[in-house]
């Protein structure tokens, strides 16, 4: 007699994310030490002599940025704190920072000029959501889609090449509503805050299971690896096939058409070069933790699982850079579960009634609250070089919007956690007064190790004192 | 003759013909130093040989037809004079030719989800869940189908070739043979043998609780005698209950013809299915199948209704490869046996590939490309252990990642038919109709007759066939689906409690009490202490009011909606009823739920099913604008939104949105403080903040179309009161109509506004068709399609053949004339960007 039991992936593809299941796994993966997650190549690669510092941190040990976007503003009363530079006190909306105000930077005084009308009317929403990583002016079309190259993916152009992927886009905001977007902007300024270049915007992902399963594989733990080489084999002779498909047809089209085929083609290569590069790094080590199982009911849950695919991104040296997108500006998401019936975005204009700024508030800190959750837990997760991941990061938490109920875009409410490898001096309140926020991303991608880049959207200099 | 054609025939010129009636009826505000809107026509720059450009006399001609400018209280131009400016406009100054229309350009387009789902289906026979697999298609001018905002990221390329893989691994059997496989479901293990086992109602999972001792068997016939391979495939289930563990665990035992071949333990499981499996030498007759579930924990106290589910058994044999049959699907993909020798193999897959190839691109593919498969098919399979139909199968899945297939690329006619701008070849025609009607590919019939060069010959009764066929439903579901949003229904964010709510008067100590419960709500679970945590239920429990009545916007009423919404389309299309009653209509679609949900409990309308329902004389409901999805879709999660209403009405039926609001919205908090004694109705707010003239430009044309509506609460439903008091739905319409409530404005847009109403669907149905915006250009399509409705008394038929039938959707801009003009046209900020310094 033959017999055996075999438990199937059934429990994968249920849509509804077992929450404790999935995170207990997570905790587990958390405790691993992290040095056995990155391919021994790239590792420490950095402090030998004579080779730039290139997204590594002075240790040598990966440095990565993040920029998560969240939407429709924040009460300014209630997001900035009081008080001096290092003896601040924050207000409610960030109260729960306290926690990791060591890893804190409130940076007040910074801004979006290119989010403002100008000459293109309303649509401040779009503008704020599109202009966030790219400090453009996005030109006001339903279809003739242009914005410029996001900061994140001008760090991807230069320091990509040292990971399994170049970068990692994600988003919290799946769904999507029919009709026009806002005010004659064309929806993909408003659900996308990466850009490859000025009209092609970098579609988040916002499936938890297939973010996952593009980091490290299909089916269970341990065959995921083997699984995603098998697949990068096949796909190789098929890529040779529809690179030339696509060449051909190329050189049939109009240059508009060509635009698209250009897509299609950047796509091509990248999965060529991916394909490459996971033979020379090795798969990705292996989190040995559930797939999670797609997008979870709980929007808390969500954002949760969300903040951990980035999380677990960086601790397996995936990638060096990360966006996530909580939810569109002009979002009109309810918040049910802390008792806030109206949408969001409807709440922002609050008419100054004590009553809809008070739910606003209570929404910006519910955000923020996620947020802490996820900077605690990468200050919990060790890097290689013995430090956090939390010190070995810089990550952007803020908005296009400053006030939601007047669409103004100057002082807007950004934080810059982390410690840049050291690069950083976090826990402080620093008031800028009136610069670009483009500045601060020049900084950034100076930290980063990015050589050449003299401006970047409408900056004006580097952001000092950070 | 229509007296369109009668000014065809008289050549307008500006001076002569245009420049008095500006000077008479607009100099008062667009010129002598005015220049409101930054209107002014006296300080035209010439632009394109002609005064002002192509977008001004857009803007123009828009707002003169609308019947918005001059406004109202102003003197008004005659008929002719009108006809007049419309002629110099169209001819002079969009420069279109009747005879010769420009198609305008359209960029390549992807397929989009929806039409990647429906193309597989159609090509491969499966079902791929494309809204579960990739990410959503972003949208322009409200449609999803827009080729210049179809983007295609790195990710999602890296998806189509994942997905490439998947459908094929799915749908094309890799190897010639199989043994041949019989499963039954659960159900038809029955406690009681003589209980006849083919009953038909015992189909389904069947559920043996850990808890209760049970036996079920199954008779199971054998024909051919062999080797088998038994799988039994069951899930151990469980109900979630927080913080609540349960601790029962069972014996289940598999015996077959009376021996226990496998026994496992079941605790608690969360939800895992599990594949027991074992091997036996079978005679033919029948075989008994026994399962036993031993309860092994009687003292516990079963919490989450541990039970094994039995999903379905599986016989698998005889496994002595003589006796294998063919895999399923196979003949579709290999209708003949692959031959054995080398050459004859090559042949065969190229053949089989080309074949599929040119399906998949829906259009012949040339010899090389047949070549490059068959040559990729034999890497494949020339490697020992794999077959040719594996060989084939990767193929298939370069040609499904292929941007052959994922795009839709056009080619045009060569020969010249004495137009300006050539005409779409057959294989491109076919898939426009195709992706128009059905979203998905063209069938072998208009395969067929492309390949016979005859289908542009036999366009109007392969229409007619394509909207009789079941696939149209796509037509009716992804149109309306966008047009009138009523996909939003699935997903829109309503709370009924609130909206219920909003009937009674205000209530202070509820709110009180509501704020309350949110601050203890933001605080950490942990920190709360056990009085608070007492408090929240019951705050909870008070302002939630259980047992009120609570009808919630579930989703079966959310799809009854829907399906309302698009049965009373594809009623209209199929019976080729007047179109005009998408806005006032003596009857509509309902099931016993929405029928119920709209307070006609009296028609005896019962069950699931939607079915056409005669509306009781001066019911208010029939026509779009009393749609539980257009009412919900427009609403806010608390509240009803009659600006949202009103600027839905605009931009969907009236075909004349409102321009954006200003960036910065005067304060409304100057209405809410102009009376501090009492709360204002929403209606008073709005008629202060129309007060302000920056305001009330555009919210006196949405504000009464929103009001009207405001007997309809955020859920749909009839209401006569808000807040406590009365709702008020009388109205006057920008354009100077009166009316009494919702029957009235049904009405006056029915017949007032009729052809603002052809003319905004005939926009709309034309983007979806093109897959583009429109431009300047497209006036000259649009108006012809639009006198046909008036003609046809607004049949559908004329409409979709008049988009079928146009320039746009025949032809395609000459090659290299995507020049100056039009470019210019289709964005004038580009045109500003170059000039600028």
């Amino acid at each position: 007699m033959n017999s055996s039991t075999n438990p199937t992936g059934d429990a994968a593809r249920r849509p509804h994310l077992n929450r404790r299941h999935f995170l207990r796994g997570l905790g587990a993966c958390v405790a691993l030490p992290a040095f056995d997650s990155l391919p021994s190549s790239s590792v420490l690669r950095g402090a030998d002599a004579g080779v730039p510092p290139l997204a590594v941190t002075g240790t040598g040990a990966p440095l990565r940025t993040a920029f998560v976007y969240f939407p429709n503003g924040a009460i300014p009363s209630a997001w900035w704190p009081e008080g001096g530079e290092t003896d601040f006190k924050f207000g409610p909306t960030l109260e729960s920072l306290e926690g990791v105000r060591s890893q804190v930077q409130v940076l007040g005084g910074l801004d979006h000029l290119n989010a403002t009308a100008g000459n293109d009317g309303g649509g401040d929403h779009a503008r704020a959501n599109g202009t966030f990583l790219t400090g453009v002016r996005m030109r006001k079309s339903a279809t003739e889609i242009r914005a410029g190259v996001s900061i994140d993916q001008m760090m991807a152009r230069s320091i990509g090449h040292l990971t399994r992927h170049p970068s990692l886009e994600l988003t919290c905001d799946f769904s999507r509503k029919t009709g026009g977007c806002d005010s004659g902007y064309s929806c993909a300024y408003q659900y996308n805050i990466s850009w490859s270049s000025e009209s092609a915007p970098m579609t988040p992902e916002g499936n938890p299971r297939q973010v996952f399963e593009r980091l490290f594989g299909t089916g269970a733990a341990g065959e995921r690896a083997a699984n995603l080489k098998r697949r990068q084999q096949e796909q190789r002779s098929v890529l040779d096939f529809v690179m030339e498909d696509a060449r051909a047809m190329q050189g049939r089209l109009g240059a508009r058409d060509q635009e698209k085929l250009d897509q299609y083609l950047t796509g091509v290569r990248e999965l060529e070069t991916r394909i490459q590069k996971a033979e020379r790094f090795g798969a990705a080590k292996d989190p040995g933790i559930e797939t999670p199982r797609g997008v979870p009911p709980e929007y808390a849950e969500y954002l949760r699982v969300m903040y951990d695919m980035l999380l677990l991104t960086f601790q397996t040296d995936s990638t060096r850079v990360g966006s996530l997108l909580l939810a569109h500006d002009g979002s009109n998401r309810s918040f049910g579960e802390i008792g806030i019936f109206e949408g969001h975005h409807d709440l922002s204009h609050h008419q100054n009634r004590p009553e809809m700024i008070q739910k606003v508030a209570d929404i910006d800190r519910w955000y923020v609250k996620q947020f802490a959750a996820f900077l605690e837990r990468l200050r919990a997760t060790p890097d290689v070089d013995g430090r956090s991941l939390l010190d070995n990061s810089m990550i952007v938490y803020g908005g296009g919007n400053a006030d939601g109920n007047r669409h103004t875009h100057s002082n807007l409410p950004i934080l810059l956690a982390g410690g840049g490898g050291g690069t950083l001096s976090p826990g402080r309140m620093v008031k800028h007064g009136g610069k670009p926020a483009t500045n601060l991303f020049l900084s950034l991608a100076d930290r980063q190790g990015i050589q050449g880049l003299e401006r970047f959207g409408d900056s004006t200099g580097r952001l000092q004192g950070i | 003759m229509d007296a369109a054609e009668v000014v065809d025939t008289t050549t307008t010129d500006f001076n002569r013909d245009v420049q008095p009636l500006l000077a008479e009826y607009c100099s008062d505000c667009h010129a002598d130093g005015e220049s409101k809107g930054g209107i002014a026509f006296d300080r035209l720059k010439l632009e394109g040989g002609h005064p002002g450009s192509s977008e001004l006399w857009l803007a123009v001609l828009k707002n003169v037809r609308a019947g918005l400018m001059p406004p109202a209280r102003k003197s008004q131009p005659t008929d002719a004079e009108r006809q007049r400016l419309e002629q110099w406009i169209k001819r002079e100054a969009f420069g279109l030719d009747p005879a010769d229309p420009d198609p305008g350009r359209v960029t390549v387009r992807r397929l989009n989800r929806t039409e990647y789902r429906n193309t597989v289906r159609d090509l491969m026979g499966v079902d791929f869940k494309a809204e579960e697999e990739f990410p959503p298609d972003d949208t322009g001018h409200g449609f999803d189908n827009i080729g210049d905002v179809l983007t295609l990221s790195p990710m999602l390329l890296e998806k189509y070739l994942t997905a490439a893989r998947a459908i094929v691994d799915q749908a094309v059997p890799v190897v010639p043979g199989v043994p041949a496989e019989i499963s039954v479901t659960g159900r038809r293990f029955r406690k009681d043998p003589k209980e006849s086992s083919d009953n038909p109602a015992g189909e389904g999972p069947l559920s043996l609780p850990y808890g209760e001792a049970a036996v079920v068997a199954h008779a199971y016939p054998v024909e051919v005698a062999g080797r088998y391979q038994l799988i039994l495939d069951l899930t151990a289930t469980e109900k979630f209950v927080d913080n609540v563990f349960d601790y029962n665990r069972c014996r289940f035992i598999l015996s077959v013809d009376g021996e226990p071949v496998l026994q496992r333990e079941f605790a608690r499981e969360s939800d895992r299915t599990f594949q027991l499996e074992v091997e036996r030498d079978w005679t033919a007759g029948e075989h008994e199948l026994r399962l036993e579930v031993v309860p092994l924990t009687p003292e516990e106290k079963p919490v989450r209704s541990l039970a094994l589910r039995i999903n379905r058994f599986t016989a698998r044999g005889p496994m002595e490869p003589s006796q294998w049959v063919k895999p399923k699907g196979y003949a579709r993909f290999f209708p003949t046996d692959p031959p054995a020798d080398p050459a004859g193999r090559r042949a065969y897959v190229s053949a089989l590939l080309g074949d599929f190839a040119s399906r998949a691109f829906r259009r012949p593919v040339d010899a090389a490309t047949r070549e490059r498969l068959a040559a990729l098919a034999e890497t494949i399979y020339s490697q020992p252990g794999k077959s040719v139909e594996a060989g084939v199968a990767q193929g298939m899945v370069a040609v499904l990642a292929s941007p052959r297939f994922l795009f839709r690329e056009e080619m045009v006619e060569a020969v010249d038919r004495g137009r300006k701008h050539p005409f779409l070849d057959e294989y491109s025609l076919a898939s426009r109709l195709s992706y128009f009607l059905w979203s998905s590919m063209p069938d072998d019939e208009l395969f067929r007759l492309a390949g016979l060069g005859q289908l542009r010959a036999n366009l109007s009764a392969q229409v007619k066939r394509m909207l009789a066929d079941g696939r149209s439903a796509a037509f009716v579901e992804n149109f309306t689906g966008q047009w009138l949003q009523s996909r939003d229904i699935e997903s829109v964010v309503i709370d009924s409690r609130v909206v219920l709510g909003r009937e009674d008067a205000p209530d202070p100590e509820r709110d009180r009490r509501m704020a309350r419960f949110r601050e203890l709500r933001m605080k950490d679970e942990e920190s709360l202490s056990p009085a608070e945590k007492e408090e929240i239920s019951e705050l909870r429990a008070t302002i939630f009011r259980p047992g009120r009545r609570r009808p919630e916007l579930d989703r079966e009423l959310r799809r009854a909606m829907r399906r309302e919404t698009e049965r009373v389309f594809d009623h209209i299309i199929r019976e080729d009823r007047s179109v005009l009653e998408f806005l006032d209509s003596n009857y509509t679609f309902l099931n016993e739920r929405l029928a119920r949900h709209y307070d006609l409990t009296n028609l005896n309308v019962l069950g699931d099913d939607m079915r056409r329902v005669e509306l009781p004389p001066g019911n208010p409901r029939g026509g779009v604008l009393t749609q539980g999805t257009v009412l919900a879709v427009t609403s806010n999660p608390t509240r009803t939104s009659p600006v949202k209403r009103g600027v839905f009405l605009l931009e969907n039926v009236l075909g004349m949105p409102p321009p954006p609001p200003p960036p910065d919205i005067p304060a409304l908090e100057d209405s809410a403080k102009a009376s501090k004694e009492r709360p204002l109705s929403l209606r008073e707010t709005l008629e202060i903040h129309r007060g302000q003239p920056l305001c009330s430009s555009c919210h006196d044309r949405m504000d009464p179309l929103g009001l009207a509506l405001e007997n309809f609460n955020a859920m749909g439903m009839w209401r006569d009161r808000e807040l406590g008091q009365p709702v008020d739905p009388t109205g006057r319409l920008s354009t100077g109509e009166s009316f009494t409530d919702v029957r009235g404005l049904k009405r006056i847009l029915a017949t007032q506004h009729q052809r603002d109403f052809y003319r905004c669907l005939t926009e709309k149905l034309l983007i979806y068709a093109l897959g583009r915006g429109l431009e300047y250009s497209d006036v000259g399509t649009v108006d012809p399609i639009v006198d046909r409705l008036e003609r046809g008394d607004g049949r559908p038929s004329g409409l979709i053949m008049g988009v079928i039938e146009s320039a746009p959707f025949q032809q395609r801009r000459k090659a290299g004339t995507d020049g100056h003009r039009n470019a210019a046209g289709a964005s004038g900020q580009r045109a500003d960007l170059r000039t600028s310094p």
